[in-house]
């Protein structure tokens, strides 16, 4: 279930090399970092970005409804649907909802109600031991990394394919392929610890793509981050889109939506308000 | 959905031994304290064990006499004494007749004593009684033979083997039952304490547990490292308990060779043999449920 790579650059790619290692990029400096009036990145401008994509569902959501134990509602009745090769952003205060609907994707959360499909399979009827086998088919970012402390980068990346049974020799091309694309791999036997904030957020950006997921889920990936680094993150996070991975943001950074345009899923009180192609933080 | 490959990669074998090894290393003293009580439990276990298959040693070499010893009122007259053996020789199924004097029985006595002890030196008159030693050629004829020498004039008691198999394997099943007893109520103990410990490794890699569970580990996998945590404890308290349940029974056997020369012991050799495999799978099985009992909770999805 790899995704076609050749499909992924059919919009237009201003910047030359459609996808150029970040290492290589040069880094945003503080004051071309992210403000509005700036003159943005220009393949990740508006302007650049190519149209909603159009290609098969790879989350769906209908009429989901989660009502936790505790009586607070989580979702109300959502119904959404995210083709292959999208980036979305889902935004929206605290306690929105946003969080939730990540965790109903990577079924760590069941709606009370409703159905929730992705890569077409019924999340809500998985049972438990093949609940494994569908997050290997998609990568998860936190805001707090969820390194461990005492694995190196490599050694971390390399976890998520040890503990899921991969052959040996496929670990160490796989890792430093990862590493290669989140532009670490000239850091790869650092400890967390020695890593900047930004540097750890790539380490766990390459566990999440070690696997080569089709769809990859960030749930505040920026939350952790001072600005630039916060646009590193999320340039980042633009050109594994470009590569041809779903990529689905749960941010409340109105700067980064705002300079991406690219399409945005608001909730509030659970329920989705706003859902626009080439959206903005705040609803116009 | 493809299927999962059914075999773990030698990458994640060595992940679950060495986690496994860390996480009993890494618990220290709560470690030292599930050993002892796996300890504990496994000497109970053990001693019973070993004392239920001495009593079975006895009783099996018992089983193997067809004898019935039928002791005799003291001064009979030498025509009283053969007229029991003739009465004796005549009754169905016996196929011989000794006769054991008085002085017979202490010389008997004083060889299965050994070291040359003297009774004379303690005793007015020799206490022994005489006796006839009926042997016959089935174990089925052995209560009817004692039950008829009883009724002889001549005959003080009576006794037979089967007499004595019976009381010993009695006391076989109590040693068994207490020894099951008190091993089960300490095995309750150590599984909740090898719980315990288990749980603290839980808890020190709980983000392990997180990131493993949100990359697609299975339950089954993630459990193993704690599995052999729990493997390794047991088999450590099984390792202790066996040497000190042997090295007691060694203490035991040395002793009673002294001082109970004539009651068949079964050798240092025959127990550690019975016992090595016994106790080792024991442990293990105390060790593993215990982990597992405590990582159940933690991995429900």
């Amino acid at each position: 279930m790899e995704p076609d790579r050749s499909e992924g650059v059919d919009a237009p790619v201003e910047a030359g090399a459609p996808v150029p290692p970040v290492s290589e990029s040069p880094p945003p400096s503080a004051d071309a970092a992210p403000r509005p009036d700036a003159e943005p990145t220009p393949d990740l401008a508006g302007e650049g970005v190519r149209e909603r994509a159009r290609g098969p569902a790879v989350v769906e959501f209908d009429r989901v409804t989660k009502v936790y134990r505790s009586g607070v509602t989580g979702l109300r009745d959502v119904s959404v649907r995210i083709a292959s090769d999208e980036f979305v952003f889902i935004v929206g205060p605290t306690g929105a909802g946003k969080s939730t609907l990540m965790k109903m994707i990577y079924r760590e959360e069941l709606p009370t109600s409703g159905r929730v499909v992705v890569h077409g399979q019924d999340v809500t009827r998985l049972s438990a031991r093949q609940v494994p086998y569908l997050r290997r088919r998609l990568g998860v970012v936190f805001q707090d990394f969820k390194l461990l402390p005492r694995k190196t980068a490599r050694e971390n990346v390399a976890f998520a394919l040890q503990v899921t049974g991969a052959p040996a020799g496929q670990v160490a091309p796989r890792v430093d392929e990862a590493l290669e694309v989140v532009g670490l791999a000239a850091r790869a036997d650092a400890l967390p610890g020695q890593l900047s904030a930004g540097e750890q957020q790539r380490v766990s950006i390459a566990r999440a793509l070690v696997h080569r997921p089709p769809l990859l889920l960030a749930d505040e990936p920026t939350g952790n981050l001072d600005p630039d680094t916060s646009w590193e993150i999320v340039q980042l996070l633009s050109q594994i889109n470009l590569r041809g991975t779903t990529v689905v943001v749960t941010t409340h950074d109105k700067m980064i939506v705002d300079i991406l345009r690219r399409r945005v899923i608001a909730l509030e009180g659970g329920a989705i308000v706003r859902d626009q192609p080439r959206g903005r933080y705040e609803g116009r | 959905m493809r299927t999962p490959p059914r075999s773990a990669a030698a990458g994640s074998v060595r992940y679950v031994l060495a986690e496994g090894f860390e996480g009993f290393r890494r618990n220290g003293l709560m470690s030292l304290a599930a050993v002892t009580i796996t300890t504990v439990t496994l000497v109970v276990l053990g001693a019973a064990l070993v004392v239920a298959s001495a009593l079975d040693h006895i009783v099996h070499q018992l089983e193997g006499q067809l004898q019935v010893v039928v002791y005799l009122r003291d001064g009979l007259a030498p025509s009283a004494v053969n007229a029991a053996r003739g009465r004796l020789q005549a009754l169905p199924g016996v196929t011989g007749v000794a006769y054991v004097s008085k002085q017979d029985a202490l010389a008997q006595l004083r060889r299965s004593v050994g070291g040359g002890a003297d009774f004379r030196d303690v005793l007015a008159q020799n206490p022994l009684p005489a006796s006839f030693v009926v042997t016959t050629d089935r174990p089925g004829r052995l209560a009817a033979i004692a039950a008829a020498a009883e009724r002889f004039p001549q005959v003080e008691s009576v006794n037979y083997s089967a007499a004595t198999v019976g009381r010993l394997l009695a006391l076989t099943r109590a040693v068994r039952t207490l020894g099951a007893g008190a091993g089960g109520a300490l095995a309750l103990l150590a599984l909740v304490i090898i719980g315990s410990t288990i749980r603290l490794t839980v808890f020190a890699r709980r983000t392990e547990i997180e990131v493993m569970r949100l990359v697609g580990a299975t339950a089954g996998f993630i459990r193993w490292p704690f599995v052999v945590e729990g493997a390794v404890t047991g088999a450590c308290g099984a390792a202790v308990a066996f040497a000190s349940v042997v090295a007691l029974y060694a203490g035991v056997m040395h002793g009673a060779r002294a001082s109970l020369p004539f009651v068949p012991l079964p050798s240092v050799e025959q127990v550690a043999l019975a016992l090595a495999w016994k106790l080792s799978l024991w442990g293990v099985v105390i060790g593993v449920v215990g982990s597992l009992l405590a990582v159940r909770r933690h991995l429900r999805a």
